[in-house]
């Protein structure tokens, strides 16, 4: 077993792009999902009838993290069509007595962002209307990337693993090396542990210089413990190898495995916490349960967001205890094609 | 001895090996001749018990295959090179030794003599990546020889050599058997018959004729060995 640890981690050290993918590939998404979920500082422009608002509420309205431009009353008689000619606004603002209009290009953040800061600037001049929001966990100045980070950590740690894995499996099959160390006394079970050991080395590596990488440099807020997340990743990066092992007994080649991906990790991305599982209907949200990057991700969440220990998290590292057992047995039956003892 | 006793292995309704009976003298070279399809390699494989036979049964001596233990004695040289094309060829023989259980100061030796014996010495930190393909054959053959096998399972071994690296290996096999090795090769070149001691002809999955290569020669008009799977094509037309 030691002998086939040591031999995938020589092997995969050997392979510069592997290591790449394992430790580089995860730095450089993450960095880029940062800057695309993060704080833009997007000014929109909110377009107002010149003359037509109450002189307090256009004061307040320039108070706001928006760019006011005063249009003519014939411009606001058709807003749906300036905003289409004027791609440069985002929103038509206007009133009608105490009734409130406002015109959006489309429906997107920038337009999100143009409405909060109306309503931002409507609570400024009638103070009883403003709402007085707060929250259990996080703050209002959270970004996305805040809000939603502990699933990327649970996404890669799953994800490059179980890609570099399974293509190795299958490439030890082709290459037929998988039968030629089957014809030595080598146990089944020893050839999914060394595997598995082998890959661990690297979902240590790739744990710690994530959440490190994410916590420190990123300013990805944890509010528990981070060793939980290394031990939440390096349990989810363990299911990875035996799901690559499984599904490489399904496939033929490389290529095959990228070709199971829309069915096996694609939709575990839905169920990762990206979208809450309730707001899914026809009780399709119970699907995650036999997601293992669900796991994953909810335990990260409850670490990350929710400040959990050990106490709180643990159904969940137990889940993905329990994906490991199954697969253990799946992959440990699925090599008797390859060799019957 | 190895002794085969009436093996039947099916792939779906496709009938692969039917029926194949023979007996194996210890430090001989055997050779399974054919032509392609004809059921070679999977004869090898039921062998080895790299994959079950529905019907039938081999013997090493008085072990039935598989046996875990008895891999220990068995060398087994896939018709692809099965290297790893990361690692260097030093790398590569010490895994397979390691699986193989060898202790660390007797594979450090054994990796030195087979280097030698494949005349690849010079190339042992090189990566396999870097290796032309009568290196990596080489290579493959070092890798089933590194435990010093009792049984020598080689498959198309010289598929794809020049002349000159073909000549050389058949010497490594003679050189393996005078030291006590059963050597079982598969092979669908006719002429590298007479290189082995027996010779097993299959045709179609079934074993049409199985002796010594100079009784198997002498049977036939020609003195060459494609006359008996002619006669075998023959009679399966009639049959037909």
């Amino acid at each position: 077993m030691m002998h086939l640890a040591k031999r995938v981690i020589k092997q995969t050290l050997n392979d510069k792009r592997s290591v790449m993918m394992i430790l580089v590939a995860p730095l450089l998404i993450l960095t880029l999902v940062y800057f695309l979920l993060g704080d833009s500082n997007y000014k929109p422009t909110v377009g107002i009838e010149k003359g037509a608002l109450p002189e307090p509420l256009v004061t307040a309205l320039n108070d706001q993290h928006i760019t006011v431009k005063e249009l003519s009353a014939a411009d606001m008689d058709e807003p749906k069509d300036y905003l289409k000619n004027h791609e440069a606004v985002d929103a038509i603002f206007s009133m009608n007595g105490t009734s409130v209009a406002i015109t959006l290009f489309e429906s997107s953040t920038k337009g999100a962002k143009a409405m909060t800061e109306i309503q931002n600037a409507l609570a400024d001049v009638n103070p009883a209307a403003k709402l007085d929001i707060s929250y259990v966990y996080g703050d209002s100045d959270q970004t996305l990337f805040d809000s939603l980070g502990y699933v990327f950590l649970a996404l890669f740690s799953f994800f490059l693993i179980f890609i570099i894995s399974g293509m190795a499996l299958v490439r030890e099959r082709s290459g037929g090396t998988l039968e030629r160390l089957l014809m030595t006394p080598i146990k089944r079970s020893e050839v999914i542990l060394g595997y598995t050991l082998g890959y661990s080395v690297f979902a240590i590596a790739q744990a710690i210089l994530i959440v490190l990488y994410s916590v420190y440099v990123l300013d990805l807020s944890s509010a528990g413990h981070i060793g939980w997340i290394f031990v939440t990743m390096l349990l989810l990066a363990i299911v990875a190898v035996s799901f690559g092992a499984m599904i490489s007994v399904f496939a033929r080649s490389e290529l095959q495995v990228v070709q199971l991906i829309p069915f096996t990790i694609i939709p575990q991305v839905f169920f990762s916490g990206l979208i809450p599982l309730d707001l899914i209907p026809y009780h399709l949200g119970n699907l995650c349960y036999i997601m293992p990057i669900f796991y994953g991700a909810a335990a990260i969440k409850g670490i990350m967001v929710y400040g959990d220990g050990f106490a709180d998290i643990w159904p969940y590292l137990a889940g993905l205890l329990g994906f490991l057992a199954v697969l253990f047995i799946i992959n440990m039956q699925a090599m008797k094609k390859f060799r019957r003892l | 001895m190895i002794i085969v006793k009436n093996l039947h292995k099916s792939f779906g309704k496709h009938a692969v090996i039917q029926g194949i009976s023979m007996n194996i003298p210890s430090s001989e070279i055997c050779c399974l001749l054919g032509p392609s399809g004809s059921g070679k390699t999977t004869l090898l494989r039921l062998m080895i018990g790299a994959i079950a036979a529905d019907k039938g049964s081999v013997q090493f001596d008085d072990v039935t295959m598989p046996n875990l233990a008895l891999l220990h004695d068995i060398g087994f040289m896939p018709q692809n090179d099965a290297l790893y094309d990361d690692l260097s060829a030093e790398d590569n023989l010490r895994f397979f030794g390691g699986l193989q259980q060898m202790k660390k100061a007797q594979l450090k030796t054994r990796i030195t003599d087979v280097l030698a014996l494949v005349e690849l010495t010079a190339h042992r930190k090189k990566h396999v990546r870097d290796f032309s393909g009568g290196m990596k054959k080489r290579l493959s053959l070092a890798a089933s020889i590194l435990h010093s096998p009792k049984v020598l399972f080689l498959d198309e071994p010289t598929v794809g050599i020049d002349p000159v690296l073909k000549r050389s290996i058949w010497n490594q096999f003679q050189e393996l058997k005078r030291a006590g090795t059963t050597i079982i090769v598969s092979t669908h070149v006719m002429d590298e018959v007479t290189e082995c001691d027996k010779a097993a002809l299959l045709y179609n999955g079934r074993l049409i004729a199985y002796d010594t290569v100079q009784t198997l020669l002498a049977s036939t008009k020609s003195g060459k060995v494609e006359e008996l799977f002619i006669m075998a094509n023959e009679q399966e037309g009639a049959a037909l």
